[in-house]
């Protein structure tokens, strides 16, 4: 009982995160998002009993995805500017 | 049902709910304070997760997000510097709750885990993580709140 609950939850979690992602414009207001959804979808697969999967997903989803999003957002920024 | 995973699950929903909320809307510093926030409980539901199903072996999540937690914050602080730049005195309005939430979560949480664990190595990591919670905490507000 106390397992559904807690799937529930978490999967709620995850769709309003992925749908918060998804109709963030900005991408690098997205990043932030995106690393929420990262953690949230952590914390999915430790209540769904997969702890290995939560622990890689943890690294990628919450600090090399935003982290590489945001070094390509500066990167196309700088680039606008020097050029434009 | 067991105490610990309707902690759990009250955090999840009291707790992260609220800082996705305040992560997809405001400004930028607001966004970022509030992904820091979410490490944090997240770190502590881990803690009561591992409790809840009886796996001593869980608490590795706790120990990782404690670590990256601050970590992906400070990746934030600085790639955002520019739009963090236009915040308010005394940085975002998130970045002040961080403090004193932590003050009042981490205790909460990890004293009762390690009453329920009993002395020994179990809790010795616990309060690693307790610690390294409360210095992540310094650190990422002193990042918010100067940029």
């Amino acid at each position: 009982m106390a397992d559904t609950a807690l799937v529930t939850l978490t999967l709620l979690f995850v769709a309003a995160a992925a749908g918060a992602a998804v109709l963030t414009r900005d991408p690098a207001r997205q990043a932030v998002v995106l690393s929420l959804l990262g953690l949230g979808l952590a914390l999915l697969f430790t209540v769904l009993q997969a702890p290995d999967v939560g622990l890689s997903q943890l690294g990628v989803g919450a600090a090399v995805t935003p982290l590489m999003i945001l070094l390509t957002v500066r990167k196309v920024r700088r680039r606008r500017k020097r050029d434009g | 049902m067991n105490g610990w995973l309707v902690a759990a699950a009250v955090l999840t929903a009291g707790g992260l709910g609220p800082c996705l909320w305040a992560g997809s809307r405001g400004t930028a510093g607001r966004r970022v304070a509030a992904q820091n926030m979410a490490t944090l409980l997240l770190c502590l539901d881990f803690l009561l997760l591992a409790q809840g199903y009886g796996r001593p072996s869980y608490v590795d999540l706790a120990l990782v997000t404690c670590v990256l937690g601050p970590a992906g914050t400070l990746v934030f602080v600085r790639l955002l510097a520019e739009e963090l730049h236009d915040e308010p005195e005394g940085g975002p309005p998130g970045a002040r709750l961080l403090t004193p939430v932590t003050l009042v979560a981490t205790p909460a949480t990890v004293l009762p885990l390690c009453v329920a664990t009993g002395p020994g190595r179990a809790m010795a990591k616990l309060l690693v993580i307790g610690v390294l919670l409360g210095l992540g905490a310094t650190v990422t507000t002193r990042a918010l709140r100067h940029g």
